[in-house]
């Protein structure tokens, strides 16, 4: 069954088409960054006259790579949130109009849930796992016990961790976006430099980011003269340490033994680097989706769309995007 | 007025103080670097119309949150935004509406405020220690 997935939610246009939920036939990916980098991120209104240029391009491209045309497709599956309301309404009435005049059922993804089953395009984790999805826009933790089945078990509660790569990059005088600056950098670099503060929330499972960027900028107008080299692998240091803690953490208490990064921050080097060592170390196993499927993509959205489909949750021409769409239900016993 | 901030708890307790004298259609502009605090504030504002601070995160991102708490709440902020891209947005419809605006870097929207909307300056002096200006409103 061949599912053709669009996804439109921040700055990058991407369709694909996924053969049964797991493998990927094609995925064609436009990334904006270059229009973005002069800006020092994402401008949503460049983005969606961006996307609205790019999709058909995208999607034919796709199409062509895979030989198929659209009476080959059983499902659209399209990104309707969380992201950039003017992107995702691009992605969304794109849908709408191919299904319409096609008359090829459509779905609905959630962005998130992409990132959470990236994995399955390449490899097959064991239910129940602990998933971290970590990027630009979140950090969520999640206990997945199925497709479908979220439970949240923490989130940010200031900056993404993406964001505070992107922050920091932009103080040390580099440009967007910052993950792979700072990686780069950070390698270079002595980790244990500067004792840059882990934010361990209490009696939660929560995440916090501000206080991290704040001390860089802190320790960066005392000691202007410092190696960015070091600011790097001591600020990513501390990230690394503060993601991977709190997932064994919390893979302890839950009683699993296997975890799932996704998201573009689990491109990063040193995290996975350190999720790999630690999870072999306690018996445990890390599944970290490729480089290309970290970062947003619509081989994702195409995969969570067939699980969808399969469970007949079709959607209707009512389908409106929505900027904030949490996922799964919230745990209220940390 | 202007006041001090020792701590996170001091800046998000004089946001409280602010939320509760907002009324439908006030917009709060914070001004200050990066670090300075202004999403710390915003949680505080937010907490005195009910909304979690928890549900609060960076709005940089995606650059207007909404959240409904009887009365509608906007999060805006511009960080990504240079000053030309601003219009872009059509910030009148949230400005303008009976809800309620916080705005951080509202210095990028300077054209497109309302002249009585409540100002507030966050100055990162040192460390721990943040000096906080308030215009258009005594708390």
């Amino acid at each position: 069954m061949l599912i053709l997935g669009i996804d439109t939610s921040c700055d990058d246009t991407s369709a694909a088409i996924v053969e049964d939920g797991c493998r990927i036939v094609s995925n064609v990916v436009s990334s904006q960054n270059e229009i973005h980098t002069k800006y020092g991120g994402i401008v949503p209104e460049l983005a969606s006259r961006r996307h609205i240029e790019m999709i058909w391009p995208v999607v034919k491209e796709t199409m062509d790579k895979a030989g198929t045309n659209f009476k080959d497709i059983s499902a659209i599956a399209v990104t309707h949130g969380p992201g950039l309301i003017g992107s995702l309404l691009v992605g969304v009435c794109f849908a709408k109009s191919i299904s319409y005049s096609q008359k090829i059922p459509m779905v609905a993804v959630n962005h998130l849930e992409g990132h959470m089953i990236s994995i399955f395009l390449e490899n097959t984790p064991e239910f129940p796992f602990i998933g971290l999805v970590v990027s630009g826009g979140h950090t969520s933790i999640y206990l997945v016990e199925g497709f479908g089945q979220y439970t949240e078990i923490g989130r940010t509660r200031d900056d993404a961790a993406g964001e505070a790569y992107d922050k920091v990059a932009k103080l040390l005088g580099f440009g967007y976006p910052g993950g792979p600056i700072i990686d780069k950098l950070a390698s270079e670099g002595n980790p244990e430099a500067i004792a840059f503060p882990r934010s361990t929330l209490k009696e939660s499972h929560d995440f916090s980011f501000s206080g991290l960027k704040t001390s860089v900028l802190n320790y960066t107008k005392k000691h202007p003269d410092a190696k960015k080299e070091d600011i790097a692998a001591s600020f990513q240091e501390a990230v690394v340490d503060v993601l991977v803690n709190r997932v064994i953490e919390v893979a302890e208490i839950k009683g699993v033994k296997e975890v799932v990064l996704s998201g573009g921050v689990a491109a990063n080097s040193g995290l996975r680097e350190r999720i790999s060592q630690i999870t072999s170390e306690k018996g445990m196993k890390a599944y970290l989706p490729s480089l290309h499927l970290c970062t947003d993509n619509a081989a994702m959205v195409a995969a969570v769309g067939f699980h969808l489909f399969n469970r007949g949750e079709v959607a209707n021409y009512s389908l409106n995007p929505r900027a904030y769409l949490p996922l799964g239900s919230a745990d209220g016993q940390p | 007025m202007k006041l001090q901030s020792k701590s996170e708890a001091e800046t998000r307790d004089i946001g409280r103080r602010i939320g509760k004298r907002l009324k439908r259609g006030n917009v709060v502009c914070l001004y200050g670097d990066l670090g300075a605090g202004k999403t710390t504030m915003v949680k505080g504002i937010a907490s005195a119309l009910g909304i979690s601070e928890r549900d609060i995160t960076s709005a940089s991102y995606t650059i207007i949150a909404e959240y409904n708490a009887g009365v509608t709440f906007y999060h805006i902020d511009l960080y990504r935004l240079a000053p030309e891209q601003v219009p872009d947005l059509g910030l009148h419809e949230y400005l303008g509406s009976d809800g309620i605006s916080v705005i951080e870097w509202a210095e990028r929207a300077e054209g497109e405020v309302p002249d009585d909307s409540i100002r507030v300056r966050l100055n990162h002096k040192e460390e721990d220690l943040r000096e906080i200006e308030i215009r258009g409103m005594e708390v």
